[in-house]
């Protein structure tokens, strides 16, 4: 027998079954597309960050920053005159929102453009008098934007931009486009200011954010003595400082990628095992007539070769499209966290093309392969009887099982090695999850037995009853399709209960912490916008206001990483608000920092391995200092780490007091809308940033909700990949159990009961593997917040049950269930009950 | 004696056309009491099993009517066949097609499951007059093809059906194996008073009914069986 008669025997089977041979592409494209998805998405972030810093870094071969947050522009003359610096230029780097441009923000450079000609060519070039006095002209200031950004909005030369600084909206005149011949193709929402302007608008007179430099030979010898606080860095450290800050955020994506990728292979291979085994009998009926075992091996390694390319292709076009239309929200969420990125397009790389091949025809072999390999051994006569899988099946769950027991030790063992790396803690995830899948068939056949039992003795429910049986008899099926499914359930549920315990313990720290009536908290207080000083003279003389807490936030390198500086008023803090101190004496705490003493946050103590009564050194302009830890506090406002500081100490130390949010605290009966009111009457577009507490928290777990959003969309698939699984499952045991249910027409079933039977068969399958996901879903979440989460943040979370998740869970996967069993019920009622079979 | 079971002028074609190419029932007129019992004779492909199949409501006819009990069961919905074959028919099958999921008491109280019928005493009975005391929880894997057919015997006379439908019962068994069955069969048809048509190839099985009667081009002939 030829491989092209078996190829074409092959082909004919999936003209016969259509609708398993879309499933079959469906599930191997599906979990490739989760795969390359979220590579698209790690990638094209990093890949947009990257040659955003390189396109503004230009010809610099280094740049100085302040290792506490800003450069006093007197140091520049010094650096500028140094022989060996070939060319210097300060810049003022400072992003905004603008009204114009919505929720997009726009990064500002402020440059000096005679300084700037050797560094960047898309910096405008000043050819006459009248665009230098329009340039350098403070009032108003005016800027050149890059022309994307011109026509994505319909700004206009000459006309208006609202920079919203602090929240306060100050007009800048738009000068025109930034030069043709600059950064074609980068998606770079960028503005080019004078620097002196830049100075003004954004509350920087006398500081600058950067110096770049071009130098002539080695960096240490050209620069030995830089003053205290100031650090020499080049574009590839900015990279990898930056791209580490990102490392919490990408961790939650792959995390949520390696367990799709586990779903998806899961999938894949129940598809592939499917039409493999579905062809049993004719297989061996093949071998009977005299095929030979290669060929037969041949043509369905062929088969899965071209069903792994074809749903590789199409997974691959999903993950792109899944993935631009995630980028956007990403990047606005990396935005919001850490730093600014404009990932508006995403490209494929070879990496993610070979990655997304490699996992869809390496999952479509072995699942195709293995079941092959099987009934081309197995005698002819052993084949051409369906119940021989069966048994087979029944035999392997205690083996499977045992396995499984030994992978549950595993990950118990991986949970406690995960103190020593993270890395174990993903094992330990992968490892409980794998040991649940395994206890799967020797689960599923007691209960489906015992269920059928309950459902007839209790219920009288027959259909039930009949439901559960063919559940537990097909188990080579079913309980694959249960297994992918509690592994797509248990994650959700493992993954939910994390994130309603995070959620919950970051409310319970938010109730605590925020404790004033009214904040002045703008966005863009990342972005290190002070609010006018004339704003805070004003709440301060407000008789109705009984006191004020300041805050600044600034970000600084504590052992060359950057961490927050958090500057408090202590004094009022003591009093109004409570800190959650996880080590410290609390009064003594409070005493303390009045003297210098800091408090760190849990994330930084973790990071840097430091407690109380270590110290910690900072950059200061009068040199390094040492810092006294008095407090470590439950903190979760940055996972690089926060250093509390009293206002008091900052001010004396650093010379500033720039605040970028404050707290009211109202005397008892005033009004907060009076209050509000009257401060936005005075200071134009203040009304967008004055908030009560409640808006504050809620905007608060807004940016929370938003860093989680990509994991529920991950987590929608798995689960959609999951259920497919349960579908194709359904139409096997239809395709195989067809005589069994035309015997029950004959005894008297009418099509109706026989099609109440396969619904009910969904719902069984469904609670059989909710059921395991509970189980695991919790033991999961232990391994989430202690293995994974504490080892990579630091952060401590109290883990809370949340009875909705478990409800919601189940009523979600009765419902998929449901709607996964329609079709093969639809094509069971549409067949009489009864129809004949033929007698052998 | 009012007859139970009566086909008037049954046909029966099959075609993959418009025109009718195969005619297996050409216009059948039969009768059957209560009690009474028939054995059907015929090659291979004569129409046997589709005559048996539009008795039992899984298969309906091309032109004629089928009365069971005054009641036009041609007429009928495919929920009203399901009902009718429920309650009124008995099916044995030469394959046995018991259930494996199912243990041997499950098989045999299935049909009393779906009548609702919570009494389980006929169905210990008939187990134990089929010679299978004692293998209520088994499963059909487990026992032998002569003890699976005696399980199906007991299943199909469970609900005590006023017809029973035999497909070559014996065809699957060696000849002692199927001569028991066919004993049983008797035995159980006369103690529940159950009319029989029985389709076989065996001779072995003449003595079990009186009428014989034998497929012959799409007509059913009265055939005096001397083997």
């Amino acid at each position: 027998m030829t491989l092209k008669t078996l190829l074409k025997f092959n082909f004919k089977y999936y003209r016969r079954h259509a609708l398993l041979a879309v499933l079959c592409l469906l599930g191997i494209s599906l979990g490739v597309g989760i795969v390359v998805a979220v590579e698209l998405i790690n990638d094209s972030a990093l890949a947009s960050f990257a040659s955003s810093v390189d396109f503004l870094s230009g010809k610099a071969t280094n740049s100085i920053i302040s290792t506490y947050g800003r450069i006093d522009e007197k140091y520049f003359k010094t650096i500028w005159e140094n022989p060996k610096v070939l060319a210097a230029t300060p810049l003022v780097d400072v992003v905004a929102n603008t009204l114009e441009t919505g929720s997009e923000p726009i990064r500002f450079l402020g440059v000096d453009p005679f300084l700037d000609t050797p560094f960047r060519d898309w910096v405008p070039q000043l050819a006459n008098r009248d665009q230098m006095l329009r340039f350098f002209g403070g009032n108003p200031p005016g800027v050149f934007l890059s022309k994307d950004l011109m026509s994505r909005y319909n700004l206009k030369k000459d006309g208006w931009l609202t920079v919203l600084d602090a929240g306060l909206e100050k007009k800048i005149r738009i000068l025109g486009p930034l030069p043709e011949n600059s950064g074609a193709g980068l998606n770079e929402n960028l503005a080019v200011m004078d620097i002196s302007n830049a100075q003004e608008v954004f509350g920087r007179v006398g500081r600058l954010d950067r110096i770049d430099l071009i130098i002539d030979g080695p960096v240490n010898s050209a620069l030995p003595n830089l003053p205290s606080g100031l650090k020499i860095t080049n574009a590839n450290s900015k990279k990898s400082t930056l791209t580490a800050m990102l490392y919490s955020f990408q961790l939650n994506l792959t995390a949520m990628s390696l367990i799709a990728l586990f779903v998806g292979v899961f999938l894949i291979y129940n598809f592939s095992m499917f039409s493999v085994l579905s062809r049993r009998q004719d297989m061996s009926l093949l071998l009977t007539l005299g095929c030979d075992r290669q060929s037969l091996l041949l043509a369905f390694l062929i088969e899965s070769l071209i069903l792994g390319a074809l749903g590789s292709l199409i997974g691959l076009i999903f993950g792109y499209s899944v993935a631009s239309y995630s980028i956007g929200k990403v990047s606005s969420t990396i935005s919001q966290l850490y730093f600014q990125v404009n990932a508006l397009h995403v490209e494929l790389s070879g990496w993610v093309v070979m990655t997304g091949l490699a996992v869809g025809f390496l999952a479509t072999i072995v699942g195709c392969a293995i079941p092959a390999f099987e009934v081309a051994a197995t005698p002819p006569v052993l084949g051409l009887k369906r119940q021989s899988i069966e048994d087979r099946a029944k035999s392997l769950r205690v083996y499977l099982f045992l396995v499984g027991a030994m992978f549950f030790v595993g990950s118990i063992i991986a949970a406690w090695a995960s103190r020593r790396s993270v890395f174990w803690g993903f094992v330990s995830a992968f490892g409980m999850t794998t040991a649940f899948a395994l206890f799967t068939p020797g689960f599923l056949s007691p209960f489906t037995y015992y269920l059928g039992l309950v459902f007839k003795k209790i219920f009288f429910n027959l259909e039930a009853f009949l439901a559960a049986r063919n559940i537990g008899a097909s188990l080579s099926r079913t309980s694959i399709a249960v297994a992918a499914l509690a592994v797509a359930l248990s994650m959700t549920i493992g993954v939910d209960t994390m994130i309603y315990s995070f959620r919950t313990s970051v409310s319970a720290w938010l109730d605590e912490a925020l404790k004033g009536d009214l904040y002045i908290s703008p966005d863009t207080t990342k972005w290190d916008h002070p609010l006018p000083t004339a704003l805070i003279d004003q709440a301060e003389r407000d008789p109705r206001i009984d006191s004020i807490e300041r805050y600044s936030t600034y970000e600084i390198y504590l052992n060359g990483k950057p961490v927050k500086l958090r500057i408090i008023e202590s004094e009022i803090l003591r009093r109004k608000a409570r800190f959650i101190f996880v080590k410290g004496s609390e009064n003594l705490a409070w005493k303390e920092i009045k003297n210098g003493a800091v408090f760190i946050s849990e994330s930084l103590a973790f990071k840097f391995n430091l407690t109380v009564g270590d110290s910690l050194t900072l950059d200061t302009p009068d040199g390094p200092r040492k810092f006294p830890i008095v407090a470590v506090t439950r903190d979760y406002s940055s996972d690089q780490g926060t250093i509390q500081m009293d206002r008091t100490v900052y001010k004396r130390i650093w010379n500033d007091d720039r605040v970028q949010s404050i707290a009211l605290f109202l005397k008892p009966g005033v009004s907060r809308e009076d209050v509000k009111k009257s401060l936005a009457d005075q200071f134009k577009g203040l009304e967008r940033t004055i908030v009560s507490n409640r808006d504050m928290r809620e905007r608060v777990l807004t940016i929370f909700d938003k860093t989680f959003a990509p994991t529920s969309t991950l987590k929608g698939v798995s689960l959609l990949v999951a259920l497919l699984g349960v579908a194709t499952a359904m139409m096997a045991i239809l395709l195989e159990r067809s005589r069994e249910i035309r015997i029950l027409g004959y005894l008297g079933l009418t099509s109706g009961e026989i099609g109440r039977m396969n619904i009910y068969q969904g719902l069984i399958m469904g609670f059989a593997a909710y059921l395991i996901a509970s189980v695991c879903g919790l033991l999961l979440t232990y391994i989430i917040v202690y293995a994974i989460n504490y080892r990579s943040f630091g952060w401590s979370i109290d883990i809370t049950v949340n009875r909705w998740i478990f409800v919601e869970g189940l009523g979600l996967t009765l419902l998929a269930c449901f709607l996964s069993s329609l079709y093969p019920t639809f094509k069971l009622v549409r067949t009489p009950s009864g129809t004949a079979i033929k007698e052998e | 004696m009012k007859p139970l079971l009566r086909l008037v002028d049954v046909r029966k074609c099959y075609s993959s056309g418009p025109k009718c190419e195969i005619f297996p029932l050409a216009g059948i007129n039969f009768e059957l009491c209560q009690g009474e019992r028939a054995i059907l004779f015929g090659k291979s492909g004569s129409g046997k099993s589709t005559f048996l199949n539009i008795v039992g409501g899984v298969d309906s006819p091309t032109k004629g009517k089928v009365y069971f009990d005054n009641r036009e069961i041609t007429a009928m919905s495919h929920v009203g066949l399901a009902y009718y074959r429920r309650k009124e028919v008995g099916f044995i099958f030469q394959s046995f097609n018991l259930f494996p999921t199912l243990t041997v008491g499950e098989n045999v109280t299935l049909p009393l499951d779906m009548l609702g019928i919570a009494d389980y005493t006929r169905a210990h009975e008939l187990l134990a007059a089929v010679g299978l005391d004692g293998y209520w929880n088994k499963f059909p894997e487990a026992i032998s093809g002569g003890e699976q057919q005696r399980v199906a015997i007991a299943r199909a006379l469970a609900k005590t059906p006023k017809l029973i439908l035999a497909d070559e019962p014996t065809g699957n068994l060696d000849q002692a194996t199927g001569n028991g069955i066919l004993k049983l069969i008797d035995q159980v048809c006369r103690e529940s008073n159950a009319s029989l048509i029985m389709v076989t190839h065996s001779a072995d099985a003449v003595w079990l009914a009186p009428r014989h009667y034998r497929l012959k081009s799409g007509l059913l002939v009265e055939d005096n069986y001397t083997n």
